[in-house]
């Protein structure tokens, strides 16, 4: 038996179970926070962040730790790290349009840049991450690709949450024809729909 | 009401230039570039680790200027196939490419597995509209 095996069998054995760091990666308002939080909620009564239809609502990873999913007979211990969304441009110009004072705004956008940069700093300490994308948008981007290539580089096991399937011009198949390498759930963060087969795949490929 | 006339300079760059660069140099380099408002089409694909340090690298030069980059990056096929083997055993670049440019000259880099679309266009930032009053 490796030793790592064994390890873990020990660890197993005397109750301490390892617990997944688990990473909720994507663009600004694909829904990360939405998902993080209905994932908590279900199992810890408590929300992890605040949603807001203005982009770059994170912009600080937020953690939920040790949340107990319970799935098929098995208990997983995640710790939930909700990431800031990444872009590749931060307009503060955008952020007008929302209501904000021009100085609020610019704030925003001085935030949201380090945000992106505390979510790529974390890509390599996550154990299994989701890669959440608007199955209303075009998931071919720079950002999407960037990311997936990222985490494949340092073989940590992705799941691609296509969201938001409740809108009526969501297209799931876009995202799968994209990215068919990797296992792909179909969900509604917000209405909780097929958040099932979210733990299932979250209990068949964690690692 | 009068349409103000749009410079759009492309550059188009080599991978010998961009070699003698280091990692947060090179990006600096093609930074400083795009600030200048330029659009840059590189003869490389950049790495996932590059991309994302480039990445990186346009959140630190924000400001209420510059509001950061379209960029779209096209693979060679297998980057590990034996003809790629073959070429960089030999020294040789297998290709791909690389258009970068600011965001607030280009709406949209459209990206298809094998295909790169640049759309440009130049947003009047608030304050440039004022300045023209
Ligand atoms: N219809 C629908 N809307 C959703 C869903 N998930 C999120 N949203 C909405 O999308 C917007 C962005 O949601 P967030 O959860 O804040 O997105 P985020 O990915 O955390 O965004 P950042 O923190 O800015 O990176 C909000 O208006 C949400 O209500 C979904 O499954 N369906
Ligand atoms: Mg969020």
């Amino acid at each position: 038996m490796p030793f790592r095996k064994l390890l873990g069998w020990f660890k197993g054995f005397f109750g301490k179970k390892k617990i997944i760091r688990l990473g909720l990666y994507g663009p600004p308002n694909a829904g990360k926070t939405t998902l993080a939080n209905k994932i908590s909620i279900d199992w810890t009564g408590e929300p992890v962040g605040t949603v807001s239809e203005v982009p770059h609502e994170t912009r600080e990873v937020q953690k939920k730790e040790r949340v107990i999913v319970k799935v098929g007979g098995r208990k997983i211990v995640m710790n939930l790290l909700d990431m800031p969304g990444i872009s590749t441009k931060i307009d503060f110009e955008e952020f007008l349009q929302y209501g904000f004072s021009a100085e609020d705004a610019k704030q925003r956008a001085k935030e949201a840049t380090k945000g992106v940069i505390e979510a790529i700093k974390w890509l390599e300490n996550v154990d299994t991450a989701l890669v959440i994308m608007d199955s209303t948008k075009d998931p071919y981007t720079q950002v999407n690709i960037t990311i997936l290539g990222n985490l494949e580089a340092r073989n940590i096991p992705i799941i691609i949450v296509a969201n938001k399937i409740d809108l009526p011009d969501s297209n799931a198949k876009w995202i799968e024809e994209a990215f068919p390498q990797h296992p792909i759930v179909r969900i509604s963060g917000l209405t909780g729909s097929n958040i099932e087969d979210l733990y299932n795949a979250i209990a068949k490929h964690s690692k | 009401m009068k349409n103000p006339s749009i410079n759009i300079e492309l550059e188009f760059i080599s991978s010998d230039i961009l070699e003698e660069f280091k990692g947060e140099e090179k990006m600096q380099y093609i930074l400083d570039k795009i600030k200048d408002n330029k659009i840059l089409v590189m003869e490389e694909s950049l790495s996932s680790t590059d991309e994302a340090k480039l990445i990186e690298a346009t959140m630190r030069n924000i400001s209420e200027k510059f509001s950061g980059i379209e960029v779209s990056t096209l693979r060679e096929k297998q980057e590990n196939g034996i003809r790629e083997t073959i070429i960089k055993l030999l020294g040789g670049k297998t290709g791909g490419l690389t258009v970068i440019g600011p965001s607030k000259l280009i709406k949209q880099i459209k990206k298809e597995p094998k295909r790169i679309s640049v759309l440009a266009e130049k947003k009047q930032s608030d304050s440039e509209k004022n300045s023209e009053e």
